[in-house]
C-alpha cells in the first residue's frame, strides 16, 4: 500500500482527514436508494435533492471554518431562522440582503470576541448566542409568515438553461469556500492554528507571527455569514420568515462536518469532505423519508450518527 | 576583510543592547536588572542553570514577552517589540527550545508560516515555498521533500527543520535555544558549520545549550545568568569548562560524575538472542547488580526500541529476556506491560517527562505516590504515603516548597528528580532510563548522576540511553554500541571515547563477523 492510498484510507498524516469513507458511504447510499427506490435516479429527484441539501451544505462549510480552529458554533440554526425573519420584514432586497450579512457578521464577531478575548469555551459562547438570537427572532416573528423579497424567491426557485438555480448556489458557494479554505493564507493559517490547538502547541502559530486571535475571530464571522447565506436560501424556498426553520441545524452541520473527516479538535479537514458529509446527511434524510421513518425517529438516528462519527475519531483525552 | 577586522579590532559594532531588563511572572521574579549586548559577527553563549532566566531573556528579545522595566537599543535607538512578529520583522529570528512545528502542516508550510508568499488574488505561492524550502534543507544537508507532513518526521528531522526555519529567515540576529537537544554528534557538526557561516557573514548569534563541548567549540563570548541575575559576560577564550561551571553553579564542581562501581554482581537483566525487527541481527546483553550500562551509538539506531520492547511499548521480532533469573513472558503485552514489569521491579523512566512521565497538573506528592499506588489492587484504600514522599523528596533533594507543589511549577531538573523518585519510592530494582538529563541544568545533572549511582550501589541495575555520549561515558560502567537495530560492540566505559564509539558503530562489517563467531 503506497503512501497516498494509506492517507486516503486511514486519514493519517493527511491534513484532509478521513473524507474518503464519507465518499464511500455516499456512494453506497446512492446505490442502495437507486436500487430500492423508484424514480430516485431521475434528474428531477436529484435536483430536488441538491436543493434540499443546499442550506446544510452552506451551513456546514461555515461550521467547518470554526471547527478547523478547534471551535464549534451552535448558533448557526438561530442565525438561519433570524435571517428568514429579517428578510420577511418586507424591506427592499437591496437593504435587507446586505443587512442580514451585516447582522450575521455582528453575531459572529460577538461569538469570536467571547471565545478569543473572554476565553469562553466555544460551546458555551455560541450556545448563549443561540438563545439570544432565537429570542430576538421569536420577538420579531412569533409564528411563520411575512413577505420575502421576490428576487430571493426567484433566485432559489428559478432555473437557467434547464438547470435549477440551487445548483449554481452550490457551485458559487463551493468556489468561494475553496478560495477561503484551500486557496488563501487565511485558510492555511486556520489549519495551522487548529493544528497547534489540537496538539497543545498553540504558542507556535503565535510565535511565528500569525495573528491567531484575529483569525479565529474571522472564522466565527465567516461561519455566521455562511449561516446567513443558508438562511437567505431557505427564506426563498419557504417564501416566509419562520422562527423554527433553523432548528437543530447546528446538529446537522456538525454531523456533516464530522462525517466529512474534519477533526473536531481542529487542524484537519477538507472542503470536499464537508460537502460530501452534507450530501450524506441529505441522502440519509431522503432515504429515511422514502422508507417512511418518522421524523422523531430520524432525529434520534442523527444523534446516534453524530456520536458514532465523533466517537470514532481518534483522540487521546476527552475533548472535541 | 571587514568582518575579520571587526572580530579582532576593538571597535566592534553592537547589534543589539538590552539594558536593565527586569521581568516578573505573577509573584516570581524571572529577571532582575539584566543587561546583555550582542556583537556583530559573534556567537554568544548564554548559560545558566535551568530557571536562571535565559529563556525569559531571549523571549523578551524575540517579542514573546515584554519586559517590566529596562530597554532594548538598536544602534543607540530604543526599540520595543509588542509581538513576535515585530521582532521577526526587525530581523530577530528564533529557534525555540520547545519543538514548535505544527504536525498537520508540511515542512514548507511550517518554514513559511506567518510570511507565506502569495500570488495574485492572495493564493499561497506553493511553488516558491517548496523550492526555497528544498534549498534551505539542502544547505543543512537534508534531503527531505518539502511537501512532507511534519507528523511523518523523526524528532531529529523536526529539530533540523526548526533550525532551517530559524536560520532561513533574512535576519541579523539569531537566537538558538537549545538547538541540539535532539541531535547527535554528526548533526551537531552540520549545525555548527552553519552557525560559523552566519557568524562570518557578520550576524549575531545567541546560543543556549547545556553541552559544554559545544559551547567551547562554537562560541566567542559567554554571558552567565544565575538566579535571575547577571553573573558576568566574558570572552570564552578566558574561560575553561571548569571555571565556566563554577560561574554557573557558584561553586567548584570537583567532578560531574560519581565514581564507577568496580565489581558488578550477579546478573539482574539477561537478554538473549534478541531481534528488534525481522531483518535485524540477533544480540545478547546483560546487566549485573550494581552496574550502570549504557546503550551508545548514533541516534535512532534501535536503542529506544529495544528498551521500549522490554516493557511492551514496542513489539520486537523475538528474543529471550529474564529478570533476576526469571524468564519473562515475551513479547510483553502493550497494555499491561509497564505494570507487569513494575511488579518484577523493572521501571521505565521515559524520555519525554512532560508527555509520558509526569502528571504536570498534579502535585509532587501525587506524582511520587503514583508509583506506590500502582502496586496495589484496584479497590484497595489509598494509603497515606506522606512520610515516604517526604523521605523520597529529601533523598532526591527536590527543591520545592513542599509535596503539595505542582510539578508543572518545577524546573526541568527537579521534575526529572520527581520522576526518578517515583520509581525509587516504589522499590524498583532495575531502571531503564531514557535521556536521564534531557533539558536539565548542570547542577541537577550531577545530582541525577549521583542518584543513579547510589541506586546502583544499593544493589540496583540501570540501563541508560542518551544522546549525549559524554554522559554515557562518564556515568556508565559498561557500554553497548548499538547500530542498525543490533549491538555491534561492547566496551568498558572507562576506555571509551566519543571517537571509538562512533568507530565501532560505523565499522559494522567487522563486528558482524565477530558476532557470528560468538557462540
Amino acid at each position: 500500500m503506497n503512501r497516498t492510498m494509506k492517507r486516503l484510507l486511514t486519514g493519517k498524516d493527511s491534513r484532509q482527514g478521513r473524507w474518503f469513507f464519507a465518499l464511500l458511504i455516499a456512494l453506497a447510499i446512492i446505490v442502495w436508494l437507486g436500487l430500492t427506490t423508484e424514480r430516485f435516479l431521475t434528474s428531477e429527484n436529484l435536483f430536488n435533492l441538491v436543493a434540499q441539501a443546499m442550506p446544510l451544505i452552506i451551513t456546514a462549510i461555515g461550521m467547518m471554518l470554526v471547527v478547523l480552529v478547534g471551535g464549534l458554533d451552535l448558533s448557526v440554526g438561530s442565525v438561519i431562522s433570524f435571517t428568514t425573519a429579517i428578510l420577511a420584514l418586507g424591506a427592499p432586497a437591496l437593504i435587507s440582503i446586505p443587512g442580514v450579512f451585516a447582522l450575521a457578521a455582528c453575531i459572529g464577531l460577538i461569538n469570536g470576541l467571547a471565545v478569543t478575548r473572554l476565553n469562553v469555551h466555544p460551546i458555551i459562547a455560541t450556545l448563549s448566542m443561540q438563545f439570544i438570537v432565537l429570542g430576538i427572532t421569536r420577538i420579531l416573528r412569533p409564528v411563520s409568515g411575512g413577505d420575502v423579497p421576490q428576487i430571493v424567491i426567484d433566485a432559489v426557485a428559478g432555473s437557467f438553461y434547464g438547470i435549477p438555480l440551487p445548483v449554481f448556489w452550490g457551485i458559487v458557494t463551493v468556489l468561494i469556500a475553496w478560495k477561503i479554505i484551500h486557496g488563501s493564507r487565511f485558510g492555511l493559517h486556520l489549519f495551522a492554528i487548529g493544528g497547534g490547538i489540537a496538539s497543545g502547541t498553540d504558542e507556535a502559530t503565535h510565535n511565528f507571527g500569525v495573528a491567531d486571535k484575529q483569525k479565529i475571530l474571522l472564522a466565527y464571522v465567516g461561519c455566521s455569514c455562511f449561516a446567513a447565506l443558508a438562511g437567505i436560501f431557505l427564506a426563498g424556498r419557504i417564501v416566509s420568515g419562520d422562527p423554527n426553520v433553523g432548528l437543530l441545524f447546528e446538529m446537522d452541520a456538525i454531523t456533516a462536518v464530522a462525517i466529512g473527516g474534519t477533526q473536531l479538535s481542529g487542524g484537519v479537514g477538507s472542503l470536499h469532505g464537508t460537502v460530501i458529509g452534507a450530501l450524506v446527511m441529505a441522502l440519509l434524510a431522503n432515504g429515511m423519508n422514502s422508507a417512511n421513518i418518522s421524523a422523531f425517529v430520524q432525529t434520534a438516528i442523527k444523534g446516534v450518527i453524530l456520536l458514532l462519527v465523533v466517537g470514532l475519531q481518534s483522540r487521546k483525552k476527552m475533548g472535541l | 576583510m571587514q568582518v575579520a577586522a571587526t572580530r579582532i579590532g576593538g571597535d566592534v559594532k553592537k547589534r543589539i543592547e538590552m539594558s536593565g531588563i527586569s521581568k516578573a511572572f505573577g509573584g516570581s521574579v524571572a529577571l532582575k536588572n539584566v543587561s546583555f549586548e550582542l556583537l556583530e559577527g559573534s556567537v554568544h553563549a548564554l548559560m545558566g542553570e535551568n530557571g536562571a532566566g535565559k529563556s525569559t531573556l531571549m523571549k523578551i528579545l524575540a517579542g514573546v514577552h515584554q519586559p517590566d522595566s529596562g530597554e532594548i537599543f538598536r544602534d543607540g535607538r530604543a526599540v520595543t517589540f509588542a509581538t513576535p512578529k515585530e521582532a521577526l520583522d526587525f530581523g530577530i529570528s528564533t529557534v525555540f527550545q520547545e519543538l514548535s512545528l505544527l504536525a498537520n502542516l508540511t515542512i514548507a508550510e511550517n518554514m513559511f508560516l506567518g510570511r507565506e508568499p502569495t500570488l495574485r488574488f492572495g493564493t499561497v505561492d506553493y511553488t516558491t515555498m517548496n523550492r526555497e524550502t528544498t534549498k534551505a534543507l539542502a544547505e543543512l544537508g537534508l534531503d527531505l521533500d518539502p511537501k512532507t507532513m511534519v507528523s511523518e518526521l523523526t524528532i531529529a528531522e523536526r529539530q533540523f527543520v526548526e533550525i532551517a526555519h530559524g536560520i532561513k529567515a533574512d535576519a541579523s540576529i539569531f537566537i538558538l535555544d537549545e538547538p541540539t537537544a535532539a541531535l547527535n554528534a554528526a548533526d551537531v557538526e552540520v549545525l555548527n558549520r552553519h552557525i560559523r557561516r552566519l557568524r562570518d557573514e557578520g550576524k549575531a548569534i545567541v546560543y543556549i545549550s547545556h553541552r559544554m563541548d559545544e559551547i567551547f567549540e562554537i562560541c566567542d563570548m559567554v554571558t552567565v545568568l544565575k538566579d535571575s541575575e547577571l553573573v558576568a559576560t566574558k570572552p570564552l577564550a578566558e574561560m575553561t569548562p571548569h571555571s565556566l561551571i563554577a560561574m554557573m553553579v557558584g561553586r567548584e564542581l570537583k567532578d560531574l560524575f560519581p565514581e564507577r562501581n568496580a565489581e558488578p554482581g550477579e546478573p539482574m537483566l539477561d537478554v538473549e538472542n534478541f531481534r528488534i525487527s525481522a531483518s535485524s541481527e540477533p544480540f545478547s546483553m546483560t546487566v549485573g547488580k550494581g552496574e550502570i550500562v549504557g546503550m551508545a551509538g548514533l541516534e535512532g539506531q534501535g536503542q529506544q526500541r529495544f528498551l521500549r520492547s522490554l516493557v511492551g511499548q514496542f513489539e520486537p521480532f523475538g528474543g529471550k529476556v529474564s529478570v533476576r533469573g526469571k524468564a519473562l513472558k515475551f513479547p510483553v503485552s502493550k497494555d499491561g506491560g509497564i505494570r507487569y514489569l513494575q511488579s518484577l521491579g523493572v521501571g521505565l523512566v521515559p524520555e519525554d517527562r512532560k508527555e509520558e512521565g509526569l502528571f504536570l497538573t498534579l502535585s509532587i506528592g501525587h506524582n511520587i505516590a503514583m508509583g506506590l499506588h500502582s502496586r496495589k489492587s484496584e479497590f484497595s484504600l489509598a494509603d497515606g504515603y506522606g512520610e515516604k514522599i517526604r523521605e523520597t523528596m529529601a533523598s532526591m533533594s527536590v527543591q520545592a516548597s513542599g509535596p503539595a507543589e505542582l510539578v508543572s511549577a518545577l524546573s526541568g531538573g527537579n521534575q526529572q528528580k520527581v520522576l526518578l523518585g517515583r520509581y525509587l519510592a516504589a522499590g524498583m530494582s532495575i531502571l531503564l532510563v531514557e535521556e536521564p538529563t534531557r533539558g536539565v541544568d548542570i547542577g541537577a545533572k550531577s545530582e541525577i548522576y549521583r542518584l543513579l549511582r547510589d541506586f546502583a550501589n544499593k544493589g540496583g541495575a540501570v540501563v541508560v540511553l542518551s544522546r549525549e555520549t559524554i554522559e554515557l561515558i562518564g556515568l556508565c560502567d559498561r557500554l553497548y554500541v548499538v547500530h542498525d537495530d543490533t549491538i555491534v560492540s561492547e566496551m568498558a566505559a572507562e576506555n571509551a571515547t566519543e571517537h571509538n564509539i562512533l568507530d565501532a558503530a560505523l565499522s559494522r562489517q567487522a563486528s558482524q563477523v565477530r558476532l557470528e563467531t560468538t557462540p
